[in-house]
Order: structure tokens, then C-alpha cells, then sequence
């Protein structure tokens, strides 16, 4: 009796593993509902749409934007941002029109619900960065 | 947390010194995947080798980590439930609780893994990011299955990359790929006996260097803060990142 513990334990950890991967599937079906998304950027509190970019116009930004970009969202949303599987096109008016700090607002916290992480553990200033690029992408 | 669908593949060791006994080494594999962007799973093999006695399989952990609010905030809490099925000969030290002490250790490998620990380790992660330094405070609570009461500990940390804005230019060697920080953690007695009292703690600087590929290495070394610790404890990683892990595994199934 002592001696299956171990297998029905790691027989759990299988499943439950199993269970997660299926989980994260789910998860990214939702996140192909755009609406989702963008209904959560448009959450962004009142006061965020004053908030200035403060590389707005720096070509080193934009490009260092475009380096993080790649670096952190294209395996995602694409090498041109036209969207890929299950995430959104980030040309799509409805980001475009957003405004930058609507946009570092959404970077900072995502939509855990719907796939999008939240990138708080990156400066506040790289955030910057990549609103700046996606800016340029109108 | 790990990125949804995104899984990283860990390999960390600790080197300890210890006054009464021999040094030691103990790596450990980590797996750690983002299920979804709230829910973070993470699998672990610990091992460990001792100078002049043996290397052995010590057990392996659990953990799930899970993002209960939605939204950032000033500090942001993560909950923390792991189940570690480990023998009394596991070294790995992620993590100091109860009375644990260097004095722990002083026996043979042969004596130490005929203990088996069943336990369930929760904590309390309270973490913030303020003008690029990332501060937060781990509370723990370990309780051993086996009719062990409760033990305590806690770890705090900051750090910070180098260079908060990224350059233009994809670099490898650039200041914005280093993090540095140092962390504290220690014991903090029982739930029968509260008290810092017998317990042990450690101060350990860090250095991360992340590289734009998806590959970290992490160093840390630990020095004892009293005469329960281990005299010196290194802490050295190397993790690899594979994004959409989730989606390349369910393709081999569509």
C-alpha cells in the first residue's frame, strides 16, 4: 500500500499538469474574442488618458519599443502585429485610437482572464517604449 | 508568474558550508508553466551530493501560484500552495522554516533520507514595483502531514535592472540585461513557539543576467546571519524560457 503512493501522487501531478495545458487552451480561445480585449483597454481609469508619453517623437525609443516588441510580444501577436492565432491585430483601429496611456495603462496590468499577461515586472519606462513603436504602427 | 502557455525550464544548485559536517551540493530541476495568466504550475526534482558520503534523489515539489486579483495595485498579493514529498536528506534550502538550522544536516545521507517529509508549504507574496525596484515579502507557513505543528518563515527581497529603459540596439552584455537585488530570509519558530530564538537566518546580494534569447542565469550568494546558519550558502541558476510551449504540445495532437 506504502509502495503506490508515489505513483498515484505523480499520476495526479500527470493530470493536473495535463489539466493545466487544456486550461491554457481554453484560455486562449477566449482571448480570440477581441472585444474582450479591448473592452478591457477602454477600462482604463479616466485619468490615464492625460498621461504623456515620454519618448513620444524619440526614434531611439521607438526602435528600442520595437526591439521589447519583439522580444516579449510578437510570439504572440505576430513579427508585424497583425495578430496571430488567438490574439488580436494591434494595427486594429480600436488600439490605434487608444491613447498612450491608455495602452501603458493595459500593458501594466493585462487581461489575465483573456490570455494577455500583465507586464508590470518591466520598468515602467520600457512599457513606454512599447507604446511608443505600436504608436507607429498606425 | 509565468507567461500563459509559456514554460520554463530551470536548473538551480545550492552549495552550503556547514560547521559540524560536510559541504554540499544540492541541485534541482525546475518546470515551471503558465497555465493561464492568473495561474502559474511549477514542477521540481531536488537532488543533492555531499562531499565525502553520497549523491542522492531526495524528492520532489509541486507548487502552484495564483494571482487573485485581477488588476495591478500598490502591492499585489500571489498565493503559493506547494506539496513537497522529499526524505530528510533534501538540501536544496529554497526556502528557511521553523527552527531549520545548519545542525540539520551533520548526519550521514544514509541516516537523513530514511526520514520522509509529506508537506504542504503555503505563502503569502506580497510584491510591488516602485520607480523600477521590485520589492516584496514573502510569509510562509510549512506544515508537515505527519501531526508536525505549523512553521514559519519569511523572505524579503529587492531588486533592480541596472538600466530601467531598454537601448535601441539588440545587445547581450548591455546594463538593462542585469538585475541586482538582495534578499532576506530566515525562520521564525513554530506555531507552538513563535520566536526568532534557535532559528536561522541568511542575507544573500543577487545578480541576474537575463539575455534577449530567453536564457537567465542567476548567482546569490548567502552568507549566515548567526550561529544556526550555514556559514556561507551559494545559490546559482540557469533557466531557459520556451514561449507557446502549451500551443506547440496540443499541435502534435490536432
Amino acid at each position: 500500500m506504502m509502495r503506490s503512493r508515489p505513483l498515484i501522487t505523480a499520476m495526479l501531478l500527470v493530470a493536473s499538469l495535463a489539466f493545466a495545458i487544456v486550461g491554457a487552451a481554453g484560455e486562449r480561445e477566449r482571448a480570440t474574442d477581441d472585444r474582450g480585449v479591448l473592452l478591457v483597454i477602454a477600462q482604463a481609469p479616466a485619468k490615464t488618458r492625460g498621461w504623456k508619453n515620454p519618448y513620444e517623437g524619440n526614434s531611439d525609443a521607438l526602435l528600442a519599443g520595437k526591439k521589447l516588441y519583439l522580444q516579449h510580444c510578437a510570439d504572440c501577436h505576430g513579427q508585424n502585429a497583425r495578430g496571430m492565432r488567438n490574439a488580436i491585430s494591434l494595427r486594429t483601429p480600436q488600439v490605434q485610437n487608444a491613447t498612450a496611456g491608455e495602452l501603458v495603462w493595459f500593458l501594466r496590468n493585462g487581461n489575465l482572464f483573456y490570455g494577455m499577461p500583465a507586464w508590470s515586472g518591466l520598468p515602467e519606462q520600457r512599457r513606454w517604449q512599447i507604446v511608443t513603436y505600436l504608436k507607429s504602427l498606425r | 508568474m509565468e507567461e500563459p502557455g509559456s514554460l520554463e525550464v530551470e536548473f538551480n544548485s545550492a552549495y552550503g558550508t556547514q560547521k559540524m559536517g560536510n559541504a554540499f551540493v544540492a541541485p534541482w530541476v525546475e518546470l515551471e508553466y503558465g497555465a493561464t495568466g492568473w495561474w502559474t504550475t511549477e514542477f521540481y526534482l531536488d537532488t543533492q551530493s555531499t562531499f565525502n558520503d553520497s549523491t542522492l534523489f531526495t524528492g520532489f515539489r509541486w507548487e502552484n501560484r495564483f494571482r487573485p486579483l485581477m488588476r495591478e495595485h500598490w502591492i499585489n498579493p500571489v498565493l503559493y500552495v506547494e506539496y513537497e514529498n522529499t526524505n530528510g536528506a533534501d538540501k536544496t534550502l529554497k526556502e528557511v522554516v521553523g527552527f531549520d538550522n545548519q545542525f540539520d544536516f551533520s548526519e550521514p545521507n544514509s541516516e537523513l533520507r530514511k526520514e520522509h517529509n509529506h508537506e504542504i508549504e503555503t505563502k503569502l507574496i506580497l510584491s510591488s514595483d516602485y520607480r523600477g525596484w521590485n520589492i516584496s515579502e514573502n510569509f510562509i507557513g510549512e506544515k508537515n502531514l505527519g501531526h508536525q505543528p505549523w512553521e514559519f518563515g519569511y523572505a524579503v527581497g529587492v531588486s533592480r535592472p541596472l538600466r530601467l529603459a531598454a537601448t535601441s540596439e539588440r545587445c547581450n552584455f548591455c546594463s538593462e540585461n542585469f538585475v541586482v537585488g538582495a534578499e532576506m530570509y530566515g525562520g521564525l519558530g513554530t506555531a507552538a513557539r513563535l520566536s526568532l530564538s534557535g532559528t536561522s537566518h541568511y542575507l544573500a546580494p543577487l545578480v541576474a543576467w537575463e539575455l534577449p534569447n530567453g536564457v537567465s542565469f542567476t548567482v546569490s550568494p548567502g552568507f549566515g546571519l548567526n550561529d544556526n546558519s550555514h556559514r556561507f550558502l551559494l545559490r546559482w541558476g540557469v533557466s531557459y524560457e520556451i514561449s507557446g510551449f502549451g500551443r506547440k504540445v496540443r499541435s502534435l495532437f490536432q
